[in-house]
């Protein structure tokens, strides 16, 4: 079990950087664009993951910060295009096209706005969590809809993607690689941050955070800082998806999007940071395929969703690598062995 | 404090009231350093009440809790903590999906300062990790570290709680309940164990099971309706005819 929880990451990392190349041989280059959806899909979602498998802070309002990093994206780079400077507060910020400043600077707003969000949430509990995130989701939603300069109800369109130091990345071939690499990088960092001290207190958060508080840790600032860094993973995955379609509008905070998030998150496994990218996988592979039998797609897609909730408890990705003990799914174990 | 050398854990004058329920009323007692000092009294005393507001869960109204001679009765849980207030927890509280191992390294990293680090695996620190196993050793659980705390026995987690507890070197320990829901061949196990640590740190043990009590404490306080009846060494407190009346009844055993 262990050298397939090892193995089996490398082995889907090795099949995603191999398809494009063989996609677009086979003529089917429209996949690729539809892969860049699914990767910034399971960035988004695997962020999500940090908070709500290991920190077991059940979020429905996760996509306020792919919001703010794909509007910080998206509002940056039409002033870029357009060459007048975003005007705050007497303040001129010129606009950029560079993915080496839009990015950082998407990703860290984003964070803010998830530390400033956080700290008031993080104050609640249970369902009271739960509403207040979604609350906040749709406060920020509203926001962007009242954007007029920037669309407002339907959107903002750019008329090119970033650059890279400079470099032309506009392809779909390009576009696909920087978002597999972003989403790389977080997953990376993301295994040792959930492994170190840090990750270890938010996974007892989740089991007794009482018990955690009488040991004498600071729970919430903890869980705060956990909040903040998957809102930042957030934002950048917000910006990749704005960078990737072009085009930024509120549907991409409303709560529907935050719902689907959670759903690639179960999905997929909770707790296990590359579940919920199969989840990401999954889940548009479904969609992709009920679409195009049916136009009620929804109709099939709701249960399907709803037995592998149930029947595989603890996630596909689990089904895969086996179980680890101490996440949420996790817990499911007693389950698995009854089924087993 | 002109006191050169104040007791580890003192109560002044503590007050607490549910709206018209006194639970703590002018409680005032004193832990000296290493000394086990046990607080009974029949239920709804106020004696997981008075834990509370040591513990800093509950603030009471009036009067003062020091540690050290130093004033804490405004600080919260975790500062206490930091301070050296190890407890265990009436109901067994640990983290169930970690091993043993895990639930004390916990427990020793708490203690280790800040856990804002983000890169090293903490279960690869022998920092924390050595620590760790030599707590469980000392409960006796040295061959069960890489067993999920859920997976314990009861005897067992009690054991664990204890040892988690003893990992952050508290300066005084908290104990309610130790022996509660274990079997007859668990109860004297835990009481060597509490034995065994007698002297190294001060403790303060809300018990029901009168021979725990009386092996192990130094003093005793007996808490009725949240006041003080009586205060003093086990023998003494024994005697008294007003704790005989008002808790112990005829015999040696608590009614409870």
């Amino acid at each position: 079990m262990a050298d397939r929880a090892r193995i089996a990451p490398l082995a889907f990392l090795a099949l995603l950087l191999a398809l494009p190349p063989l996609l677009e041989a086979a003529d089917q280059a429209f996949y690729i664009s539809l892969l860049t959806r699914v990767l910034v899909s399971g960035l988004a979602a695997a962020s999500l993951d940090l908070i709500l498998g290991y920190g077991g802070m059940v979020s429905f309002g996760h996509a306020a910060f792919l919001g703010v990093g794909g509007y910080v994206f998206g509002i940056l780079m039409s002033h870029g295009f357009m060459g007048d400077a975003l005007v705050l507060g007497g303040v001129e910020i010129p606009g950029t096209n560079e993915a080496l400043i839009l990015l950082p600077i998407a990703t860290i707003l984003a964070g803010l706005v998830a530390l400033a969000i956080g700290a008031i949430c993080l104050r609640t509990g249970g369902v009271h969590f739960i509403m207040i995130t979604l609350a906040f989701a749709q406060m920020l939603y509203f926001l962007f809809v009242g954007m007029e300069d920037y669309g407002g109800d339907d959107g903002l369109s750019l008329w090119d993607r970033a650059t890279l130091a400079g470099w032309d990345v506009s392809s779909d071939m390009a576009t696909f690689y920087l978002s597999l690499t972003a989403l790389v990088a977080f997953l990376v960092l993301a295994r040792r941050l959930v492994d170190s001290r840090f990750g270890m207190v938010i996974r007892a958060a989740r089991q007794n955070e009482r018990r955690l508080a009488a040991l004498g840790l600071p729970v919430q600032r903890y869980k705060l800082a956990c909040f903040a860094l998957a809102g930042m993973a957030a934002g950048l995955a917000g910006a990749l998806t704005v960078n990737h379609a072009e085009f930024v509008s509120p549907a991409m905070v409303h709560w529907t999007r935050s719902g689907e998030i959670l759903v690639m998150v179960i999905l997929g496994g909770m707790g296990t940071l590359y579940g919920p990218v199969l989840g990401a996988v999954v889940y548009f592979l479904l969609e992709h395929l009920l679409s195009g039998w049916t136009e009620h797609w929804m109709a099939a897609f709701g249960p399907a969703l709803i037995l592998a909730v149930l029947f595989f408890r603890g996630g596909l990705w689990r089904l895969i690598v086996g179980k680890e003990m101490d996440t949420a799914g996790g817990e499911a174990r007693g389950e698995a062995v009854h089924h087993g | 404090m002109v006191d050169p050398s104040p007791p580890t854990l003192e109560l002044k004058g503590l007050c607490k009231a549910f709206g018209g329920i006194t639970a703590t009323d002018n409680l005032s007692l004193t832990v000296a350093a290493g000394e086990v000092h046990a607080l009974i009294g029949p239920n709804g005393a106020g004696k997981t009440t008075t834990m509370a507001q040591i513990t800093g869960e509950i603030r009471p109204d009036a009067g003062h809790i020091l540690l050290d001679g130093r004033d804490i009765t405004t600080l919260p849980v975790h500062a206490r903590a930091a301070l050296g207030i190890g407890r265990s927890f009436q109901i067994t509280t640990l983290f169930p999906d970690f091993s043993a191992l895990d639930n004390v390294a916990m427990a020793v990293q708490a203690k280790a300062g800040t856990s804002f680090r983000f890169w090293r695996p903490a279960r690869q620190e022998s920092e924390l990790r050595d620590p760790a196993r030599d707590a469980l050793a000392r409960v006796g659980l040295g061959d069960r570290t890489e067993v999920p705390a859920g997976d314990l026995s009861h005897g067992e987690k009690r054991a664990l709680e204890l040892a988690m507890a003893l990992a952050g070197r508290p300066r005084l320990l908290l104990l309610d309940e130790p022996m509660a829901g274990m079997g007859p061949e668990e109860s004297p196990r835990m009481v060597d164990l509490l034995l065994a640590l007698k002297g190294s740190v001060a403790m303060l043990l809300v018990e029901h099971d009168m021979d725990a009590v009386f092996t192990l404490a130094d003093r005793l306080t007996v808490l009725v309706t949240g006041a003080v009846v009586a205060s003093g060494e086990p023998d003494r407190v024994r005697a008294d005819p007003d704790v005989r009346r008002a808790y112990l009844g005829e015999g040696d055993h608590a009614p409870c």
